[in-house]
C-alpha cells in the first residue's frame, strides 16, 4: 500500500501511509488483485494435485492475501473498534436474556402480574419505591417488562433478520452474477438488462405492499416473509460485483486447466471462480448487513415488520415513540443500541474493504 | 442525445408496467380484501360495491381495467375515504411530501458538498476525521431515532419548535432536518472521495502551476469533476428520499403521500394503493431519466 500513494484513500478511517512512522516494518506490496488468483504457473496448474485442491476450494497462494488483509484490518483503528463493538453487542444479545433470567429471574416478556402500576414505565436504575436499584438498568416499558432484556432480545431478532436476509441476497446475487459473468454474450446481456430494470424499481414500495398484503398470522411467518422480502431485493449490487469478478477471472489459466481436465461448467463456476471472487463478496456482504437491518427497522417501525410478541430494535423504537414526552428512555435505549451497532458494522465493512481491496470502492 | 433519451424511455416504460403489474398481482394474490375486515357488509351491498369497482369480473378484465386507469391517469375513488378520488388525495398530499423532500435534499447538498470539500482539502486533519466520523454517524442513526430525539430536544425541552403537524415554516424545520441528515452524510462522503481523486489529477496540477488562486482551482476546476459522484447519486437519492419521507411523515404526523400510502396498504384500499404506486413509479423513473440526461450532458466522457 505504501508504494502506491496514487490510490486515493477515499473513506473514513483509512490509515494513510503518511501517518505510519518511518522505520516500521515495510508493508507487503499490494497483492489484492493478483492475490485473488491461484498463483500456479500454467505448466504446473494442470498437475492433478493443483486441480484437485482448487476443486476443494483451497486458496493456494491466497493465504498470504488473507494474512495481509488481516494485518491491514488490525492497523485500522476504527475498524478494530467496530469489530469489538459488533462482537460485544452480538455476544450480549445472544447470552444476555439467559443471564438476566438466571440472575434476576425474569424473561424478556415477563409482566409482573400482581400490580402492573408498581413497575410500569420506570426510569432506568429505579426500584418501585423510587430508590436506586440495579434491577432494571434501562427501566421498564409500558407493560412493566424489563427494557434491557427487551433490547437484548430485540437485538437477536434484528441480527437474525440482518444475517439471514443477507445470506438470501448472497445466494441469489452470487449465483446470478457468476452465471451471467461466466456465460457472457447474449445471455449475460439479457441477465444484466434485467438487473438494470430491477435497479430502477422503487423496491421498498413493493416490499411495503407485499408485507401489508401478506401479513402472516404468526410472528414466525412474518419473520420468514421479512427474510424473503429483504433478501430478494438486496442482491442486485452483489450480482454486479460477482459478475465483474468472474469476467476478469474466467480467462485465467486455472480455468482453462480445469476445463481441459474435464470439469463441468457449474463446477468451474461455483468451485473455481466463486471462491476466487470471495474478497469483494465478503466486503459487500458486510455492508449489506447494516443496510438490511436498517430496512427491517424501518418496516418494523411502520408496523409491517416483526410482530409481537417478538420485538426488534425497530419495533421497540416504534413503541418508545408513543411515550416519547414522558418516558423518553423507552426510545433512547433501543435507538442508541441500534445506531451503535450500525455505526460499528459500517466501520467494519469500510475497514474490510480497504484491507481486502484498496481499489474497490463503494459505488 | 435524442437517441439516448428515446432508448432510455424504451427501458423506462416497461419498468413502470412491471411495477404496476407486480403491485396489482400482489394485491390480487393476497388472501382477503378490503371488505374482509371485522365489520361484515350485508351480502347484497358487498355484491353491489364489488360490481361498482369491477371486482366481480375475471382477473384479466380487472388487469385491463387497472391498465386503462393508468394510461388515462384516472385511478377512480378511494374505498376508505369515501367520495374522494385518488387523484384528489394525491394532489392534496403531494405538496407536503415534495416540499419536505426538496428542502431536505437542497439542505443536504449545501451542507454535504461544503463539508466534503473542506474534508478533502484538509485531508487527514482533525477537521477531516471529525467530519467523516460525523458523516458515518449520520448514516448510522436511523431517521426514526433522530427525529424523536430532535423533537425531545427542540420541542419538549427547549420549546423552540412545534413537535408535529403540518402548518407554517416552523413546522417544516424538524422534519427537513431529520430527513436530510443521512443525505448530508452520504453527499459529504461522496464529495470527499470525488474531490480527493480529482485533486490528485494532472489538470489540477496544471491549474496550480498556471498560478491560479486556490479558490479558483477548487471552485472552477476541481468541483466540476469532483462532484460527478454527487450528481450520479441524485437518482438513488430520490428513491431513498421517498422512503425517508414515509417515516418522517409518520413521526411528525404530516398529511403527505407516504403517510397515505402506508395507510392505504394497511387498509387494503386498492384503488389508492395502485394510484399512489403508479404515481410514485412514474415520477421516480422520469426523474431518474432526467438525472441521467443531465449527467450525460455534464460529463463529456459519457457516450450515448
Amino acid at each position: 500500500m505504501k508504494d502506491e500513494p496514487q490510490i486515493p484513500k477515499s473513506e473514513v478511517g483509512h490509515e494513510e501511509p503518511a501517518l505510519t512512522p518511518l522505520g516500521t516494518e515495510p508493508a507487503p506490496p499490494v497483492r489484492a488483485r493478483e492475490g485473488d488468483v491461484i498463483h500456479t504457473s500454467p505448466e504446473l496448474a494442470v498437475g492433478e494435485g493443483d486441480v484437485r485442491s482448487a476443486e476443494r476450494g483451497d486458496i493456494v497462494a491466497g493465504s498470504s492475501l488473507w494474512k495481509d488483509a488481516w494485518r491491514r484490518l488490525l492497523r485500522n483503528k476504527l475498524a478494530v473498534f467496530g469489530m469489538i463493538v459488533v462482537a460485544l453487542v452480538t455476544l450480549a444479545a445472544l447470552t444476555g436474556p439467559f443471564i438476566i433470567r438466571k440472575v434476576a429471574g425474569f424473561s424478556p416478556d415477563y409482566i409482573p402480574t400482581n400490580d402492573v402500576k408498581l413497575i410500569k414505565s420506570f426510569p432506568p436504575f429505579t426500584a418501585p419505591d423510587g430508590s436506586f436499584s440495579w434491577t432494571h438498568p434501562m427501566g421498564t416499558d409500558n407493560a412493566g417488562r424489563d427494557q434491557l432484556a427487551r433490547v437484548l432480545q430485540g437485538g437477536q431478532i434484528s441480527l437474525l433478520v440482518g444475517i439471514i436476509a443477507t445470506l438470501v441476497s448472497l445466494v441469489i446475487g452470487v449465483s446470478y452474477g457468476a452465471v451471467s459473468g461466466y456465460l457472457g454474450g447474449k445471455v449475460d446481456n439479457l441477465m444484466m438488462r434485467l438487473v438494470d430494470v430491477l435497479y430502477s424499481l422503487p423496491y421498498i414500495i413493493l416490499v411495503i405492499v407485499l408485507l401489508a398484503m401478506f401479513r402472516s398470522s404468526t410472528p414466525l411467518g412474518q419473520l420468514v416473509l421479512l427474510f424473503v422480502a429483504l433478501g430478494s431485493v438486496s442482491w442486485l449490487t452483489m450480482a454486479r460485483i460477482v459478475r465483474g469478478q468472474v469476467m476478469s477471472l474466467k480467462n485465467q489459466e486455472f480455468v482453462l486447466a480445469a476445463r481441459a481436465t474435464g470439469v463441468s461448467t457449474p463446477r468451474i463456476v461455483f468451485r473455481h471462480l466463486v471462491p476466487n471472487a470471495l474478497g469483494p463478496v465478503i466486503v459487500y456482504a458486510t455492508l449489506t448487513i447494516p443496510s438490511v437491518m436498517l430496512s427491517e427497522a424501518f418496516l418494523s417501525f411502520l408496523g409491517l415488520g416483526v410482530q409481537p410478541p417478538l420485538a426488534s430494535w425497530g419495533s421497540l423504537a416504534a413503541d418508545g415513540i408513543q411515550n416519547l414526552a414522558i418516558f423518553p428512555w423507552q426510545l433512547i435505549f433501543p435507538g442508541v443500541t441500534m445506531a451503535l451497532m450500525l455505526f460499528s458494522l459500517n466501520f467494519l465493512g469500510d475497514g474490510l474493504r480497504d484491507a481486502l481491496d484498496p481499489q474497490m470502492r463503494k459505488e | 442525445m435524442l437517441r439516448f433519451i428515446i432508448r432510455r424511455l424504451i427501458i423506462t416504460i416497461p419498468t413502470i408496467l412491471v411495477v404496476i403489474t407486480l403491485t396489482w398481482g400482489l394485491i390480487r394474490l393476497a388472501p382477503g380484501n378490503f371488505y374482509s375486515g371485522e365489520k361484515r357488509l350485508p351480502a347484497a351491498i358487498e355484491k353491489n360495491i364489488r360490481a361498482k369497482y369491477g371486482l366481480d369480473k375475471p382477473w384479466y378484465e380487472q388487469y385491463g381495467l387497472a391498465m386503462r386507469q393508468i394510461v388515462t391517469l384516472d385511478f377512480g375513488t378511494s374505498l376508505k375515504y369515501e367520495g374522494q378520488s385518488v387523484a384528489s388525495i394525491i394532489a392534496r398530499s403531494l405538496p407536503v411530501s415534495a416540499s419536505i423532500g426538496l428542502l431536505a435534499y437542497l439542505l443536504a447538498l449545501l451542507v454535504g458538498i461544503t463539508t466534503g470539500s473542506i474534508a478533502a482539502l484538509k485531508q487527514n486533519s482533525k477537521t477531516d476525521y471529525a467530519s467523516m466520523a460525523l458523516a458515518m454517524l449520520g448514516i448510522s442513526v436511523p431517521n426514526f431515532v433522530l427525529g424523536p430525539v430532535l423533537v425531545l430536544l427542540f420541542s419538549l425541552t427547549l420549546y423552540w419548535l412545534p413537535p408535529s403537524r403540518w402548518g407554517g415554516l416552523p413546522n417544516l424545520i424538524l422534519p427537513v432536518l431529520t430527513l436530510s441528515a443521512i443525505y448530508m452524510a452520504y453527499i459529504a462522503r461522496l464529495t470527499r472521495a470525488g474531490m480527493l481523486e480529482v485533486l490528485r489529477s494532472d489538470y489540477i496540477r496544471t491549474a496550480r502551476a498556471k498560478g491560479l488562486t486556490e479558490r479558483a482551482v477548487v471552485m472552477r476546476h476541481a468541483m466540476r469533476g469532483g462532484l460527478m459522484p454527487v450528481v450520479s447519486y441524485t437518482g438513488p437519492a430520490l428513491a431513498f428520499l421517498l422512503t425517508g419521507t414515509v417515516v418522517v411523515e409518520r413521526i411528525f404526523a404530516l398529511p403527505g403521500l407516504g403517510n397515505y400510502f402506508i395507510q392505504a396498504s394497511l387498509n387494503r384500499d386498492e384503488p389508492l394503493i395502485i394510484g399512489i404506486v403508479s404515481f410514485i413509479a412514474i415520477a421516480l423513473l422520469m426523474m431518474n431519466l432526467l438525472v441521467d440526461v443531465v449527467y450525460a450532458y455534464l460529463d463529456p466522457r459519457v457516450r450515448y
